[in-house]
């Protein structure tokens, strides 16, 4: 007898943790990626140097301007079609997923350095710091709190986008629940799971995030 | 036409330009190199290919994709499978990610161009599944209604041809598509009837409109264009189990019990290879 | 005796614009100069050129003897050069005793124990040493512009600018950051100072600049350019802060 209600999602765990295992997989490396990524970035992008800033500016409209999941498709298939690269689905959703965070987190780091007062700037400069030391000790401390709401906003959408995966041939969480309900039409009840399981991964980043501005605020 | 099948063109252009450069011969060695058959197939369309509750993947076609690795290496667990989605199919087979695909790819021209089909397992035909009480009662009262398709597969493709004006829904996925007909967002669905006799059998208070969108179609497992090993190799092989009447006991197992009493598997399967318009 | 400073048709503009004109200028060590001029004459500029902050595009810079081009590394150059911003600048999320320390014990290398040592003697001496655990927010204006005195100081440099730094304060806390000013110009540091406060001009002054339109119009010790300007200009200048101060009373007769 096929199970249903609570006993079915008993039953489907290890189906479940798999594909959890693989959205928080997926989200988790992305996330780390473009926090560093995003760092290095948005400083290059504020250190105001011509060429640079046209390179990373033409990154940034790519990844605007062509949605992810056709970065997806080029990845995943156009590699190998095109120079016989083959990237594993999990990963290749890493790292278009890292991609496209860079190009989110990095004009929120930019953003959130260019909102310093100029004198901060000059201030430290004044005071004979070079450039890793002003970002380091003066810049990038005081943008931390400005850039914070703006980042956890960023990385709950790449927890939301990984479910994209599906089409690169990544079971993630979302298809493990539609699998589950094309076999036993239980979509309440998946579709419940899945929005709790969203819900309490999502939610925990939005509390910290509120934490960490009141923290870090000095004005 | 969406991006995703807009994005079919360009990779049509370099499939073909692929199957130009590829190398026929060595694609059984490659298989057997691996010593594992990898084949994409579908995680969410019962009874075709779906995933049960130990979450192993099964099906007709999913079985079928075993008794391929068995008879080709000696062990039925010799494979790999896959998920794809209906229009990702032909993309995994042109990159090389899969060897085959056995996801209920119905045979038409313009996909004949990008992939090779081996002979027919099943046979298909587009119609449209309404709910029991609907007021639409042939194909040309769909001229004022909403009908839900999912992107990609052969209804889309057709309607959107023979029916542009026809207002249409389009949802990624069936499971997406079967869950807006149940809430009403579209006025009828169009799929392959395999799909509609199933679904209709599980959930009552539908009905599926006799008439037919287009002729008949076969359905056939697909491998990358040029691969006449493989493709020769699936031919020889659906003969030997058509002689067991292997594809019969498939259809036994799964088929059988989600379509209405009566139906004549012979509506359904190919045995053997062996299909004529 | 070799000036400390010193600027030899120094000249800058902004795209076409000319913001100092031939600026020649020698400061001697121990010299207090204050810069007076219209707004857009070019003072602020004159002093961010000094350490850096903006580069000029013709002339010669020389400090302490040696040639500074515009890709010169100001990195050690700003140790020797103190410099008091109008709006004081003080890094928000660290505490004033950080704020102090930073260049001290990250850019100078010096051991913290004794930077930290002249940092407390400091902050007694503009009478803020129990303030060394608050942050900037806490603090009035004029309590932060001391402390931003106190952060270029603890870098012993050689010259001290200051950037028009009571314009921004309350009046009532203008006196606060003079006095240190004036503490600071009789222990015989070198001091360039741009303000608009003439009586503090007049007082604290070894010589007294006056610019219009990026060039030096007037110089003189500052009995001299107060009592009796020689240029047109730095008459009408001066008349208008005299107006100021002895304004008509409105019902006068």
């Amino acid at each position: 007898m096929a199970s249903s209600g609570l006993e079915l999602l008993w039953v489907s765990a290890p189906q479940l943790l798999t594909g959890i295992g693989r959205t928080l997989g997926i989200s988790a490396l992305a996330i780390v990626f473009s926090s560093v990524g995003g760092l290095v970035y948005g400083v290059l992008r504020n250190l105001g140097i011509r060429w640079l800033d046209t390179i990373l500016l033409i990154y940034l409209e790519a990844f605007r301007a062509i949605p992810v999941l056709v970065w997806l498709y080029l990845f995943f298939f156009g590699l190998p079609i095109f120079f016989g690269w083959s990237i594993p689905g999990f990963w290749c959703a890493v790292l278009v997923l890292s991609l496209w965070g860079i190009s989110e987190t990095g004009e929120v780091v930019r953003g959130a350095l260019r909102s310093i007062p100029r004198g901060q700037r000059e201030a430290g400069l004044a005071i004979g710091l070079g450039l890793p030391g002003l970002y380091g000790r003066v810049l990038l401390p005081q943008a931390l709190q400005r850039m914070t709401p703006p980042m956890i906003n960023v990385f709950t959408r790449i927890i939301k986008t990984s479910s994209l995966a599906v089409l690169i041939g990544v079971v993630e969480v979302i298809k493990i629940g539609q699998q589950i309900i094309e076999r036993t039409y239980e979509s309440v009840l998946i579709y419940g799971f899945l929005f709790l399981f969203f819900f309490f991964v999502c939610y925990p980043l939005s509390a910290a995030s509120r934490v960490l501005e009141r923290r870090w605020s000095h004005s | 036409m969406n991006l995703k099948t807009a994005l079919v063109f360009p990779l049509l252009a370099f499939g073909l330009w692929g199957s130009v450069a590829a190398h026929a011969e060595g694609y059984l060695d490659k298989i057997k190199a691996r010593d594992k058959l990898v084949v994409g197939v579908f995680s969410d369309k019962p009874p075709f290919g779906f995933v049960n509750e130990k979450g192993d993947y099964v099906g007709f076609d999913t079985d079928l994709g075993r008794r391929f690795a068995k008879d080709l290496l000696g062990d039925e667990k010799k494979i790999e499978f896959v998920v794809v989605e209906p229009a990702s199919r032909i993309p995994f087979l042109q990159s090389d990610k899969v060897d085959l695909i056995l996801a209920n790819m119905t045979v038409t021209p313009e996909r004949a161009q990008v992939v090779d089909f081996t002979h027919p397992n099943l046979r298909v035909a587009v119609q449209a599944l309404v709910p029991e009480k609907s007021d639409v009662k042939s194909l040309d009262d769909l001229a004022k209604k909403t009908t839900i398709v999912t992107t990609g597969t052969t209804a889309d493709i057709w309607l959107t041809k023979h029916h542009p004006d026809w207002k249409l829904l389009k949802f990624e996925k069936n499971s997406e598509s079967l869950q807006a007909l149940a809430n009403g967002r579209g006025d009828a669905y169009a799929q392959d009837n395999l799909v509609l006799f199933s679904w209709a059998k599980q959930n009552p208070g539908y009905r599926v409109l006799a008439q037919k969108l287009g002729d008949e179609a076969p359905i056939a497992p697909a491998v990358k264009k040029g691969n006449v090993e493989l493709r020769d190799w699936v031919n020889t092989e659906l003969a030997t189990l058509g002689k067991e009447k292997y594809l019969l006991k498939l259809y036994d197992q799964y088929v059988r019990s989600q379509l209405a009493d009566g139906t004549d598997p012979a509506a359904v399967i190919v045995e053997g290879g062996d299909w004529k318009p | 005796m070799s000036a400390l400073i010193e600027l030899s048709g120094f000249s800058k503009r902004f795209g076409d614009v000319p913001v100092l004109q031939d600026v020649d200028l020698q400061v001697k060590e121990g010299e207090v100069l204050v810069i007076l001029g219209p707004s857009g004459c070019g003072k602020s500029t004159l002093l961010r050129c000094l350490n850096g902050l903006e580069a000029g595009h013709a002339g010669h810079y020389r400090f302490v003897g040696r040639e500074l081009a515009a890709n010169t590394d100001w990195r050690l150059v700003r140790q020797q050069i103190g410099m008091v911003f109008q709006s004081y600048h003080l890094f928000p999320h660290m505490s004033v005793l950080d704020n102090v320390l930073l260049g001290p014990v990250n850019v100078q290398k010096r051991p913290k124990a004794e930077a930290r040592q002249q940092a407390e003697t400091l902050l007694a001496r503009v009478g803020l040493l129990d303030k060394r655990d608050a942050f900037p927010r806490e603090l009035s204006g004029g309590q932060q512009q001391r402390i931003a005195i106190v952060r270029a100081l603890c870098m012993n440099p050689k010259v001290m600018l200051f950037d028009e730094v009571t314009a921004a304060l309350d009046p009532e806390m203008v006196k606060e950051v003079l006095e240190v000013i004036l503490d600071l110009a009789r222990s015989g540091m070198t001091l360039l100072i741009v303000t608009h406060e003439m009586a503090f001009a007049r007082a604290v002054a070894d010589r007294v600049l006056f610019m219009d339109g990026g060039r030096i119009v007037e110089q003189a010790d500052p009995e001299t350019f107060f009592s009796s300007p020689q240029t047109a200009r730095a008459q009408q200048f001066l008349e208008k802060f005299s107006y100021v101060e002895n304004m008509p009373k409105r019902n006068a007769s």
